[in-house]
């Protein structure tokens, strides 16, 4: 990049060839105003509030979109433009409906700054009072079309950084609209609810029911922490106000990990079921009945005196490491049961099977590639999962590997295609025969000559010799050429990625991820010892309970006794129906549930905003969880009640 | 020095400008030795004699508040305006997006707990003019205070710079919108 030189206001500064006169400003400190221009989104010079005077041009210019060239000289603060942006304030103002004293937003507009800034206390237009329709039908976001003012920033947000391509602008001039696909509503179009173009739109023209009268940006504290929906990890900005949420924020939009989805943007803060508040113990009458730590650690206790065998301990993977680690040691110190699992274990057995299965040279979970390169891969493989439904960022980037990478996407799935606006090809085997239908895709690859030099060895040609095309066709449902075409599509391609999820890991069937391994190896889909394979795995910290080894599994089909700290994951029918005819079950959760309605006793636990520790991320990548709020009512951390049971127990723990 | 002569007038309103200038509590006893209020609702008398400073309140939304509008300016050598519904039109302007017949249907007969309603209609009640407007696309106003309601210290700001016979135009730090 060469470097330039201009003058900008009598000031000589330097900058890049390439840049724009907008970019060059803000890195050098001098204020620009803008509008319809957003940190990480392209710029298209709708509003005019970045205008600037530039010798030798005849009229003044969006320094937005203005590249910068070498010797240019240019004003951004002459009386004339001032007068400029106050016009077209102006103007704005008159177009839709910018009353303030009627709009949640006021306070956190960029429209009203830049009026105050211009001192903007009269209009000198006739205002046009369009009647336009409010969409608030969509679960979390509505579409206030009189508070518009049309610069884009949310279509080019939904395009470029969710890539959702759900918003564009519909009619034209006065009538234009920023419309959910060909003006469908929200709630029934394309959208995901990732939220991107609430974050990025400087009105109150988009915006979240979640986040309404909750506070305004300056009265909440701003704290930054890791999401604990799912382990993608993404950066939370979390506003705090009186110890209360207000709103989560991405931090940047442009991280791969950045743009937030609807779980980490708006599920975290939906109601949740009633907190537990005070342990609770059951009852002569059989109800559960509120009492003191002292008390419910003292039953605890006694029926750990009474009998510890039989006892197991079962965790959630939504907690941090270092709940985890202590818990491992109550489990096998103090319980002194071997017999320990977290709730998503059985993933973690089918997982490592089909690791060890695959060369049996010791590697583990890191083995698998970093989230960041589906944005570079070509072709993408969706198996066995569904990331728009687990980890929707998973499925932001392989949308925006697919519309700005032209990667070819091929989802398996026996019983939808997953990406019904994006696949390629979707392979629909007959359910059961998704291991079939990956051993005939590596024998097509072999076959086919697909494969890297000495990649595909003669022990693995063997066991393939049973998946012939023909066979694998009829097994599958699936005909021939489009097993050839999906082989070939993977097998062409320069940086493939494979994707799998939790319809494999259901499917009990650690063969399929050795499989998944082996074609990812033989096409040379690798780097630096990492295989381009991604599982998607259940909870935040899956991975980290799992390198901790707290995912031996329950010893017993039913335990007598089980110690289950669920934390603030919610109840499934699986867990409830392998709870029951459970002797004594200790819940540690943070709601009133099904599953506290089965226990002997209850104890509290923190929710994630209150908890603080260590994460894994499903890539590996250890991150750290903050504390946002004061625990609810000065409940005790999940810690300090296994401390209290171990010293009741003579065991110091730490 | 004779006092500055000071008339004002409210229109479409709700009065929250003028409380927010008895707001300025004891500020109101230095401002009496320098200012004379006229005619005012604060003073209850409603026939503008010829004064230095104008104020209006409000927005224009029938004839009778045109009427008030112009009455007043022919009478001041300088109008100022407070607050939103002067400055743009306001939140009265929300009556913009339909149209009068609808807004009087929906007030006086549609509303869950009207029963019979009808609307009314007198010599004496001004009707509703088609556009809630801003004074000065009626008059022409010399300086603007806006706020909903504007701050007690953006109301002194302003009557201090006109007392000292500047015209004033509000700091960005003290402009509201709301």
């Amino acid at each position: 990049m060469n470097e330039i030189t201009l003058a900008i206001n009598d000031r000589q500064v330097k900058g890049k060839e390439g840049d724009t006169v907008l970019e060059i400003c803000q890195a050098n400190g001098i204020d620009v105003p803008t509008l319809c221009h957003h940190e990480g989104l392209s710029d298209v010079g709708a509003c005019r509030m970045c205008v600037v005077e530039i010798e030798k041009e005849r009229s003044p210019v969006p320094a937005c979109t203005y590249l910068a060239r070498d010797g240019l000289v240019v004003k951004t603060n002459t009386e004339q433009l001032e007068r400029y942006r106050r016009q077209i304030l102006e103007l704005i103002f008159t177009e839709h409906n910018h009353f303030c004293m009627f709009c949640e937003q006021s306070e956190d507009c960029e429209l009203q700054k830049l009026a105050y800034r211009y001192q903007m206390d009269n209009v000198r237009y006739p205002y046009t009072f369009p009647s336009l329709p409010v969409d608030a039908l969509s679960d979390y976001l509505v579409i206030d079309h009189n508070r518009c003012i049309l610069c884009g920033r949310c279509i080019r947000a939904c395009s470029e950084v969710a890539a959702s391509h759900t918003l564009d602008f519909s009619q034209r001039g006065w009538k234009a609209l920023v419309s959910a696909d060909l003006e469908q509503p929200l709630g029934e179009s394309s959208c995901t609810s990732c939220g991107a173009c609430v974050q990025a739109c400087p009105t109150g023209a988009i915006f979240s029911k979640l986040n309404l009268y909750k506070g305004k940006t300056d009265e909440c504290q701003q704290i930054k922490t890791v999401c604990p929906a799912c382990g993608v990890g993404c950066e939370l900005n979390v506003l705090v106000k009186d110890n209360n949420l207000v709103r989560i924020e991405a931090p940047s939009l442009t991280e791969p990990r950045g743009p937030l989805c609807r779980m980490g943007r708006f599920r975290l803060l939906e109601p949740t079921p009633p907190r537990i508040t005070s342990p609770l113990v059951r009852g002569k009458q059989g109800e559960l009945e509120e009492c003191s730590l002292d008390k419910a650690v003292q039953v605890i206790v006694e029926r750990l005196a009474e009998a510890k065998d039989g006892f197991a301990g079962m965790i959630s993977t939504r907690v941090p490491n270092e709940t985890l680690s202590l818990f491992n040691k109550f489990i096998g110190e103090v319980v002194g049961s071997d017999s320990i699992d977290t709730r998503d274990g059985e993933s973690y057995r089918i997982i490592s099977e089909g690791i060890r299965l695959f060369q049996n040279n010791g590697r583990g979970l890191d083995i698998e590639c970093p989230i960041e390169d589906i944005l570079e891969a070509d072709c993408i493989i969706v198996v066995g999962a569904d990331p728009e439904k687990t980890n929707p960022i998973i499925s932001t980037l392989v949308r925006r590997a697919v519309s700005q990478r032209k990667a070819k996407l091929i989802v398996i799935d026996s019983s939808r295609d997953v990406f019904p606006l994006w696949t390629d090809l979707w392979l629909k085997p007959r359910a059961g025969s998704e291991g079939v239908l990956l051993n005939g895709l590596a024998k097509i690859l072999i076959d086919k000559g697909l494969v890297g030099p000495g990649k595909a060895q003669a022990e693995l040609i063997q066991s393939l010799s049973q998946y012939e095309t023909g066979e694998v066709s009829r097994t599958t449902g699936i005909e021939n050429e489009r097993l050839e075409l999906a082989a070939e599509m993977y097998g062409w391609a320069e940086h493939g990625v494979i994707i799998y999820g939790e319809g494999l890991l259901q499917g009990n069937d650690a063969s399929s991820i050795t499989t998944i391994l082996n074609l990812a190896n033989i096409t040379g889909n690798q780097v630096e010892g990492e295989l381009r394979v991604i599982s998607l795995k259940p909870c935040a910290n899956s991975r980290g309970a799992w390198e901790l080894g707290l995912a031996k599994g329950i010893k017993q089909d039913k335990p007598k006794g089980l110690y289950l700290l669920l934390a603030d994951e919610r109840e499934s029918e699986e867990l409830l129906s392998w709870l029951k005819g459970i002797d004594f079950l200790v819940v540690q959760t943070s709601y009133y549930s099904s599953v506290t309605s089965l226990a002997n006793v209850v104890l509290p636990s923190p929710i994630w905003a209150e908890r603080e520790g260590k994460y894994v991320t499903t890539d590996g990548r250890v991150l750290e969880l903050k504390q946002v709020l004061q625990p609810k009512d000065g409940l005790p951390q999940d810690q300090e009640i296994l401390i209290e049971i171990s010293k009741k127990l003579g065991h110091r723990l730490s | 020095m004779a006092k500055v002569k000071v008339a004002t007038a409210w229109l479409d309103c709700c009065s929250g400008c003028h409380m927010s200038f008895l707001d300025l509590d004891e500020a109101l006893i230095d401002l009496a030795d320098v200012m004379e209020l006229t005619a005012t609702p604060i003073t209850d008398i409603k026939e503008f004699s010829s004064v230095d400073i104008g104020i209006i309140e409000g927005s224009v939304s029938n004839p009778h508040d045109e009427e008030v509008a112009k009455d007043l300016r022919a009478n001041c050598k300088i109008l100022m305006v407070l607050g939103d519904c002067a400055c743009f039109g306001g939140i009265n302007s929300m009556r913009n997006l339909f149209t009068k017949e609808e807004v009087l249907r929906r007030y006086y007969i549609e509303t869950e707990s009207t029963k019979n309603g009808k609307i009314p209609s007198s010599e004496d009640i001004p009707p509703l003019l088609e556009q809630v407007k801003p004074v000065n696309q009626v008059v022409k106003v010399d300086c603007y205070v806006p706020g909903c309601p504007p701050s007690s210290k953006a109301i002194h700001y302003a009557l201090t710079e006109l007392l000292e016979g500047r015209i004033p135009v509000l700091p960005s730090e003290m402009m509201r919108f709301d």
